[in-house]
């Protein structure tokens, strides 16, 4: 029977714009500065709480942790190059098992869920310490109360944070990027102005290396004299208490997912940034600190203060000293806000490792309608946070008390993990491995890791003795959520069984657009290449066009037709089957792989080919490129493309095609071949 | 001999059909063939006609404006050989499509044709618009459609 003409009008019939948060990428210098936010905020309070836990030696274990954070982060790098979404919770559960995944998730989820609030605390404080230095001087004769300062500071700023997280990472890592650049230039000129009051002094008094453990340092500890003995326990000793210098690395792996073409050379490169930055910034200005202000002065004045402190014992005019000063309170409040960012980042990213897994149930990865963004993630960890801030008091002491448990212990899962995958996972391809291996038959020994894991157990393990309150708290914390995890699991184990049969989904929000020019809209480059697709299982097309754009402009649009239901040209049964959240996941996974965003689009038609050609036209991309199809050879395919590109030609008057010229180039691409065609 | 986009296409009145009968497809493919090859008896219509046919087994070549593209690519040849039929009511393709204007062809096989046999089709596609073809089912003489179509 011959279709009814309406049916034959091959016009596309419905336009749908997918969007998700997971298709926006970012720099190496804003990976870094999300990084550095929490990594390099440190710097504000971790020399003043290495000083009071055993001495005037803290500045050489503060710069031997920065270093040391070198070596993890090269194990980061590697961990990387084989999960592109990354981070403590797929590597435990591919090196150690689910269990281990879950218990090491849970233990950074405590650090995280302490960061925000520290950090945000702690710029408070400082904020607060400022003001009242300026009423005093001014003589005004009253002092805002700094622990109410501190709250409400801190309140304030993680509920920024918070909307700027609903909105999307983009906009959040843009503000990371310009805190860390203003505190790089008062960095400079801080450690500058301090290696020139220094050669004014002529003289220099390194500290002592030895450290002064006390019952506090030594926590349970102190009841075994045997640990007491100072010698490579007390080294350990005190490098336990110079560790919280390292929160924040595990953001590294959590931003890797989201950072930009090409993607490891990028990490390399913001791996480097931080390391320099933060040895310099966090280790070098400590160190600067112990060589310029006098010791008993660090432990009764600068404890909580220690970078302010420099700022005001620098050689020179004393209100240039002042002003120095205030610019550091201003970029210590600026850092230690981003860092209250990075947690939630942090937080979020390990949360969503973890359901993706089916392991939450569903309500976690609720995505926003308008941002795409896991909100429901969001809001819970900055709720934990609120509720922290608000125990708190204000009081920084407890929290920092509490502090290092996670870091130390994910570390030591993790690590282990990137160690056992070298023999479990030995064929699995590695950009980048941790260096200081031994061949050995098929398998690389990693020396270099392994010393690294050896480094991080004996920490982790002194840790446990010597930081009760970390310890209490932490096991308490990531006790909590491990049984959240394991209850969510039970609740959800159906889809979680689904999820582990069909693979994940990804969450995706489908806006249906009037036509085809309103869907183009976002898009703003010039050149365009469209990917038409199918079949999620014959993606290697797509693959080919991620690998070989080189350049940020090209705009790639993937497009899906699906055929109609009622009535399709050439529609087959498998065609009918297609699994349209199936074939975006696994569009959206190839493009992290690659760091390179894509414009996804849905067009509902009655013929493949017309529908392409009417997005390439209403795109003016400048190729198309297709895979090989299953039902018919490649160059069936393209005669299909041509005859309807020549027809969609039709809707063009002679004006247009006058004044608009269009060149576009097809090609079928399927392994180590293609054809192509220029129209 | 016309020129469509550069391309040689042997084409001539003989070529030209005006369909007024009941006619499935596959009979008018048959006639299209043999109008051919009777120009060209180097080729042989049983083996053009599988050609034509096992093509039309894969993708569609039916297009929205009711214009059908059967075509195929042959061994030693060395022009496009072309033959088309204009039906005053149309028939019906595998999909249900209707066809007013099938326009068969038959192409030199090898890759250095292959782009001018793209070429062909995506000219063919355009210039036969709805209009275009339904003006044709209009004419009353294979001289008038030649004209109008300019051969």
């Amino acid at each position: 029977m011959i279709q009814d003409p309406l049916k034959t009008q091959f016009k596309v019939k419905g336009v749908v714009v997918i969007t998700t948060a997971m298709l926006t990428f970012i720099t190496a210098w804003q990976a870094a500065s999300i990084v550095l936010c929490d990594f390099a905020s440190s710097a504000f309070y971790a020399g003043g709480i290495a000083m009071k836990a055993f001495g005037p030696a803290f500045p050489w274990y503060i710069l031997g942790v920065m270093l040391f954070a070198g070596l993890l982060m090269m194990m980061y790098i590697e961990s990387c190059s084989m999960f592109t979404r990354g981070g403590v919770f797929p590597v435990v559960n591919a090196g150690l098992g689910e269990n281990a995944a879950k218990a090491a998730a849970a233990a950074i989820l405590f650090d995280f869920t302490l960061t925000g609030p520290i950090s945000g605390l702690s710029a408070g404080h400082y904020l607060s310490g400022l003001i009242n230095s300026v009423l005093k001087a001014i003589h005004l004769p009253f002092a805002l109360p700094n622990e109410t300062v501190a709250v409400v500071f801190a309140l304030l700023v993680t509920l920024y944070f918070w909307y700027q997280n609903v909105k999307g990472i983009e906009d959040s890592s843009d503000k990371s990027r310009k805190i860390i650049r203003f505190s790089m230039v008062i960095c400079l000129i801080l450690f500058v102005w301090a290696i020139i009051t220094l050669i004014m002094r002529g003289h220099i008094t390194l500290p002592p290396i030895k450290p002064h453990l006390n019952e506090n340092s030594l926590g349970w500890a102190s009841n075994f004299t045997f640990m007491q003995k100072i010698g490579f326990l007390g080294v350990l000793v005190a490098l336990g208490h110079s560790v919280l210098a390292l929160s924040g690395l595990e953001t590294f792996a959590q931003v890797f997912r989201e950072i930009e073409y090409p993607k490891i050379q990028n990490l390399k490169k913001a791996a480097l940034i931080v390391f320099l930055f933060a040895l310099l910034f966090t280790g070098g200005l400590t160190f600067l600190s112990s060589l310029i202000i006098p010791p008993e002065l660090i432990e009764s004045q600068y404890h909580d203060n220690l970078l302010a402190g420099l700022a005001m014992h620098l050689s020179g005019p004393n209100f240039l000293k002042l002003i120095m000063q205030g610019a550091v309170v201003l970029a210590g409040v600026a850092m230690l806000a981003g860092a209250v960012n990075t947690s939630i980042i942090g937080a979020n990213g390990i949360m969503n490792r973890v359901a993706e897994t089916g392991i939450l149930t569903d309500w976690f990865r609720k995505i926003h309608k308008k941002y795409g963004t896991t909100y429901h993630i969001i809001n819970m960890i900055c709720f934990m946070q609120v509720g922290v801030i608000l125990l708190s008091g204000g009081q920084l002491s407890l929290i920092g008390q509490a502090y290092a448990f996670g870091v130390l212990w994910s570390f030591v899962l993790e690590m282990s993990s990137l160690v056992i995958l070298r023999f479990k996972n030995r064929e699995q391809k590695r950009g980048f491995m941790m260096p200081f291996n031994k061949k050995i038959g098929h398998y690389y020994i990693p020396i270099g890791g392994a010393f690294v894991v050896v480094a991080v157990v004996l920490l982790a393990v002194v840790n446990l003795f010597t930081k009760k309150v970390a310890t209490i708290a932490g096991f308490s914390f990531a006790a909590l959520f491990f049984l959240i995890f394991h209850i969510s699991q039970r609740i959800n184990a159906k889809k979680a069984n689904d999820i582990f049969e069909e693979g994940h989904r990804e969450k995706l929000n489908q806006s249906e657009v009037e036509n085809l020019s309103k869907a183009m809209e976002d898009i703003v480059g010039d050149k365009r290449i469209l990917v038409p697709v199918k079949n999620p299982e014959n993606l290697y097309h797509l693959e080919e066009v991620l690998k070989n754009v080189n350049d940020e402009d090209t705009e790639i649009i993937v497009l899906y037709a699906k055929p109609l239901d009622a009535w399709s040209v050439g529609k087959t049964r498998q065609s009918n089957n297609v699994d349209e959240q199936e074939l975006f996941t696994k569009v959206i996974l190839i493009a992290e792989k690659y760091g390179l965003t894509v414009h996804p689009l849905l067009v509902k038609c009655n013929d493949y080919s017309y529908a392409v050609a009417q997005v390439a036209l209403a795109a003016k991309v400048k190729e198309i490129i297709m895979g090989v199809s299953g039902s018919y050879g490649a160059n069936d395919q393209l005669e299909r493309l041509v005859m309807a590109w020549g027809a969609v030609q039709q809707s063009r008057n002679l004006e247009q095609k006058e004044s608009e010229k269009i060149s576009v180039t097809a090609k079928i691409v399927w392994e180590g071949r293609e054809v192509s065609y220029k129209f | 001999m016309t020129d469509i986009s550069d391309i040689k296409l042997k084409i001539n009145l003989d070529n030209i059909f005006l369909i007024k009968d009941n006619i499935t497809k596959k009979e008018l493919v048959e006639k299209l063939v043999h109008s051919i090859c009777d120009k060209n008896p180097s080729l042989d219509a049983g083996e053009m006609l599988a050609a034509v046919l096992k093509r039309e087994e894969g993708i569609s070549t039916t297009l929205e404006s009711a214009l059908s593209i059967p075509h195929a690519r042959v061994e030693d040849l060395d022009a496009f050989l072309g033959a088309f039929a204009v039906m005053t009511s149309p028939i019906e393709d595998d999909y249900g499509l209707p066809i007013k204007v099938m326009f068969l062809f038959f192409s030199p096989a090898g890759q250095p044709y292959f782009a001018q046999h793209l070429k062909l089709l995506a000219r063919l596609s355009e210039k036969f618009t709805p209009e275009f073809v339904q003006e044709l089912t209009t004419c009353t003489t294979p001289q008038e459609i030649a004209k109008k179509v300019n051969l």
